[in-house]
């Protein structure tokens, strides 16, 4: 409009040339306009990018450097830190036809020649079988594991339909040992039988499992006890065996051996087998080593009082139609120290038959025999408990350790409450810190246990524990040879033979049970089949193995104080 | 405040320059941590450059419009014959080449080219009377400015190059007053050429460069290696990145040319969106001084120039920001004022002194009220 004006003022050519100009300088403006526009547009769309990209998360997940090393699954170690079951990564041969692109086509060479290059790898692979798989074009293991450096040769055949996926895996790099503590890792990654079931969720959670997990476990003491079992177990021929060393103080498992064993790395139809668990599953008529309990029941009740006191010993206790005998002549009479040393039921079912019922019922009450065994292990065996009335005899039989069933965990638990001062205690396989032990129940007075300390001395020392009196290390401990129950009653012939141990008993610290499944009279245990003779040798020989490991040094000079007793046993001193 | 500060300093265009030394001394930092946590090899270089080519800035500045207009033609022409001799060297050679040897300096005349021919195109058109603008036969002598040396960078090969100077060029025409028809039906031939270049005219690498950038995702380990770890690079920097020197893409040598081409993924990573939006407002502060400046010249040929220039550089920064996004094909364009390299860094540096000139002559030479 201004130049419409402006043109009535001034010449028309140089109006013209007035309107032209400022054409294109309105022209100019708009195109420069036009160009910010462009601008604006590309930045906006810059902006949109940005913002989607750096949101959208088109990156890699961050992963720290703690979240690369977390394993898959949580390691358990011993209680020093010994790797017990560690998370491994290892490698499968996978066979994937579609990898090359031509699912016609999986592999570049022939199936037979691949075959033969795989074979030259894996000596003990089946030729035909893999050309046949390699045929077939359908993907699949070819093998489960193989190592990396033959990962690296196989990759080296160029044949992309040979796959090599890193899987999980689960190492125990101590083998077998302690293959019942820990159990394993099936297919599916779930811990099975032991610890591994246990503290699968544990183990699992990427929260937790960054920790290794320390048991109670002492990889030397577990890796002793599973040897000396064995070699106790393959000299007599026993069908199997079982062992376990208990803290007295804190109930902590220092080991747990079943035997035979399973190997966690392997598990077959055959390791299927082997995982029952003697000493927390299986449930045992322990025989004799029944008696110190009963001795130390009826000395807390005040029953027993005068160690001088003499029973009958050569006349066999009728009750009913049953008698309860010994298995050979042990003399007139006994006092109750010589009744330990040379296992007399007579004498045992005399004092329990004094005691009575009720009491000793609530004394295996206290010691949790009437309940599965305190362990995290998930079987646990039911004891053969007698029930609530204890008929006359029940009450005998009780007290030399028939008619009532437990596992050798139980046995463990209760002498450990007899010898630490009369605290019973749970066991548990998690290694407790200093402080953390639980305050358990009384069940004996300590003066109770003084002396049970002091007669499970002697019976090492005089008695038919002998054998398991390693020098210097001051072994208590009690027999015990029960026949096992069979068709129509006891089976002389199979017998379930225990060493019930605890050391040093001056100042006691460890307890263990050693037990042989049906042990045959060989050399080795002098053509015998009793606890005295193959049993008691496993502790023999094994205390001096672990008593160093354990901070128990042998000492000739160290012992529990027997000299009040020592008097009432002439008999035995010869 | 000005009474304090003396006339000289403070009548220099800090607006623009305090963005601009903000950015480079970033651009530095990146480059730091680009060159594995040190001042060698790349972020020393860097700063090196910028202080000669500001200095060489600030000279231009003093050039007065006559000076410049009357060197336009006979620039154009030295670096014409630049381009032909380093096609003749690498011919002679036997193998492409974009560089010539001078001495200690190593130049590459298509970058020149990028600003001298907005120079000789705003010449050409400040000179035309404004009838003719609207003249076919007007469109004849700067078509052939333009084309004569996108043909011979092409030749080298380098397609980014070319397409750089064929903008630089357009862009100018625009702005000078081309009649928008004329743009729409470019357009609609371009349109229709276009696949027609692509399957005859583009090397084989160069379309595939094409073809992964609709779908980096088809060949992420071949040739959509750089979108992909660029935009790995610049998602996983996530909101406030990584932080400085910590970018594990750019350190462990997954993104490729962390310090030249890929230089906005190496800052997004370890500076996050945040950096990256710092990096785009900074260029628009510069760009929107360049329009200012643009708008307040009282001729038409600096109108055009500056305008010019500050398209070139806004070429440079839209090109590698979407080629890094993923947003255009992979084509070995720097940003400006970041990537390491030289020939870069001079080409922007002429636009920005360039603008600074015109902003001079601005200043001096106040606009006439007759003509606004």
């Amino acid at each position: 409009m201004t130049t419409m004006l402006a043109s009535t003022a001034v010449s028309s050519g140089r109006v013209r040339f007035v309107s032209l100009r400022q054409h294109s300088l309105d022209v100019a403006r708009l195109r420069v306009l036009w160009l910010a526009m462009l601008f604006a547009l590309v930045a906006a769309a810059a902006i949109v990018r940005i913002v989607q990209v750096g949101m959208g998360g088109s990156g890699p997940r961050m992963t720290t450097l703690s979240e690369a090393l977390l394993p898959d699954r949580g390691e358990i170690t011993d209680r020093n830190g010994a790797p017990l079951a560690r998370a491994s990564s290892g490698f499968a041969l996978w066979f994937n036809p579609k990898a090359l692109g031509d699912p016609a086509n999986p592999l570049v060479r022939s199936p037979v020649d691949v075959a033969a290059r795989l074979k030259a790898i894996f000596p003990d692979l089946n030729q035909a079988d893999v050309a046949d798989k390699l045929a077939s074009g359908k993907a699949g293991y070819l093998r489960r594991r193989i190592l990396g450096e033959d990962a690296d040769l196989v990759q080296r055949i160029g044949e992309l339909a040979l796959e090599m996926p890193p899987e999980s895996d689960r190492i125990y790099p101590q083998g077998s040992m302690g293959a019942h503590v820990l159990g394993y890792v099936d297919s599916a990654g779930n811990g099975k039988v032991g610890m591994e079931q246990v503290l699968n969720d544990h183990l699992n959670n990427p929260l937790t499992r960054g920790d290794p997990v320390a048991l109670s476990i002492d990889l030397r003491v577990q890796g002793a006890l599973e040897d000396e079992l064995r070699r106790g177990m393959l000299s007599t021929n026993a069908m199997g065996a079982a062992g376990i060393v208990l803290d007295v103080d804190t109930g902590e498992v220092m080991a747990l051996a079943s035997l035979p064993e399973f190997d966690p790395n392997k598990i077959d139809a055959a390791g299927v087998n082997l995982m029952f668990n003697r000493v927390t599953n299986q449930v045992y008529e322990l025989g004799s080593t029944f008696k110190p309990i009963t001795i130390a029941s009826a000395i807390d009740a005040g029953v027993v009082r005068d160690f001088g006191k003499r029973y009958q010993a050569n006349q066999p206790i009728k009750v009913g139609r049953f008698s309860i005998k010994d298995s050979h002549p042990l003399g007139a009479s006994l006092n109750v120290p010589e009744a330990l040393i040379h296992s007399s039921n007579i004498v045992t079912a005399e004092i329990a038959d004094e005691l009575g019922a009720k009491r000793l019922r609530q004394t295996m009450i206290d010691l949790g025999m009437n309940e599965r065994p305190y362990i995290e292990l998930p079987a646990k065996g039911f004891p053969i408990w007698p029930g609530d009335n204890w008929p006359r005899l029940r009450n005998m039989t009780v007290s030399y350790g028939h008619g009532i069933a437990v596992t050798p965990l139980h046995l463990a638990s209760a002498y450990a409450a007899m010898v630490n001062g009369g605290i019973w205690r749970p066991a548990t396989l998690r290694k407790l810190e200093a402080g953390e032990a639980p305050k358990g129940r009384r069940v004996f007075k300590a003066s109770t246990s003084y002396r049970m300390r002091q007669l499970l001395r002697m019976i090492a020392v005089y008695g038919t524990g002998k054998n398991a009196d390693a020098p210097g290390f001051r072994v208590g401990g009690k027999t015990g040879s029960a026949e096992k129950p069979g068709k129509g009653g006891y089976r002389e012939s199979s017998l379930v033979s225990t060493f019930a141990a605890a050391f040093p008993m001056d100042n006691p610290r460890y307890v263990i049970i050693a037990m042989l499944d049906e042990p045959k009279g060989t050399t080795a245990s002098s053509f015998q089949r009793t606890a005295a003779w193959n049993a008691a040798p496993v502790v023999g020989r094994l205390v001096p193995r672990i008593g160093p490991v354990l901070g128990v040094r042998p000492d000739d000079q160290a012992d529990v104080d027997i000299s009040d007793l020592r008097p009432l046993i002439q008999s035995a001193i010869k | 405040m000005s009474s304090v500060i003396p006339a000289p300093i403070a009548r220099q265009p800090w607006g623009m320059l305090i963005p601009l030394f903000v950015l480079v001394g970033f651009g530095a930092a990146v480059l730091y941590s680009a060159g594995g946590g040190g001042m060698q090899p790349f972020a020393a270089s860097h700063l090196v450059r910028f202080g000669v080519f500001i200095t060489m800035a600030s000279v231009m500045v003093l050039f007065s419009r006559d000076i410049v207009q009357l060197v336009t033609y006979p620039a154009y022409a030295l670096v014409l014959l630049l381009l032909v001799a380093v096609e003749a060297i690498g011919g002679m050679g036997g193998g492409s080449q974009r560089w010539l040897n001078i001495g200690p300096i190593v130049l590459q005349p298509s970058e020149l080219m990028k600003p001298v021919i907005v120079l000789v195109i705003a010449r050409f058109y400040s000179t035309l009377p404004a009838g003719m603008i609207v003249d076919w036969r007007a469109l004849i002598p700067p078509t052939g400015l333009i084309l004569v040396p996108m043909a011979l960078v092409l030749m080298q090969p380098d397609l980014g190059t070319a397409l750089a100077i064929g903008f630089g060029g357009v862009v100018v025409m625009f702005l000078a007053g081309l009649p928008m028809r004329w743009f729409v039906g470019a357009g609609a031939v371009m349109a229709v050429l276009a696949p027609i270049a692509f399957f005859f005219g583009l090397k084989e690498y160069q379309q595939r460069r094409v073809t992964t950038f609709l779908d980096p995702e088809s060949d992420p380990l071949g040739a959509g290696y750089h979108i992909m770890q660029s935009k790995i690079a610049i998602g996983s920097g996530g909101l406030s990145g990584k932080g400085f020197n910590e970018g594990s893409q750019s350190h462990l040598n997954y993104l490729p040319e962390p310090h030249t081409d890929f230089v906005f993924a190496t800052m997004a990573e370890e500076w996050g969106m945040l950096g990256g939006l710092v990096v785009i407002v900074i260029f628009g502060l510069i760009l929107r001084w360049g329009l200012k400046v643009a708008r307040s010249s009282n001729d038409r040929f600096s109108k055009l120039l500056a305008s010019g220039m500050v398209a070139t550089i806004f070429f440079y920064v839209a090109i590698n920001l979407m080629m890094v996004m993923g947003l255009a094909p992979v084509v070995g364009i720097p940003l400006p004022f970041m990537s390491h390299g030289g020939s870069s860094m001079m080409t922007n540096m002429i636009c920005i002194g360039t603008l600074m000139m015109i902003n001079r002559w601005n200043r001096e030479s106040p606009r006439s009220g007759l003509i606004s």
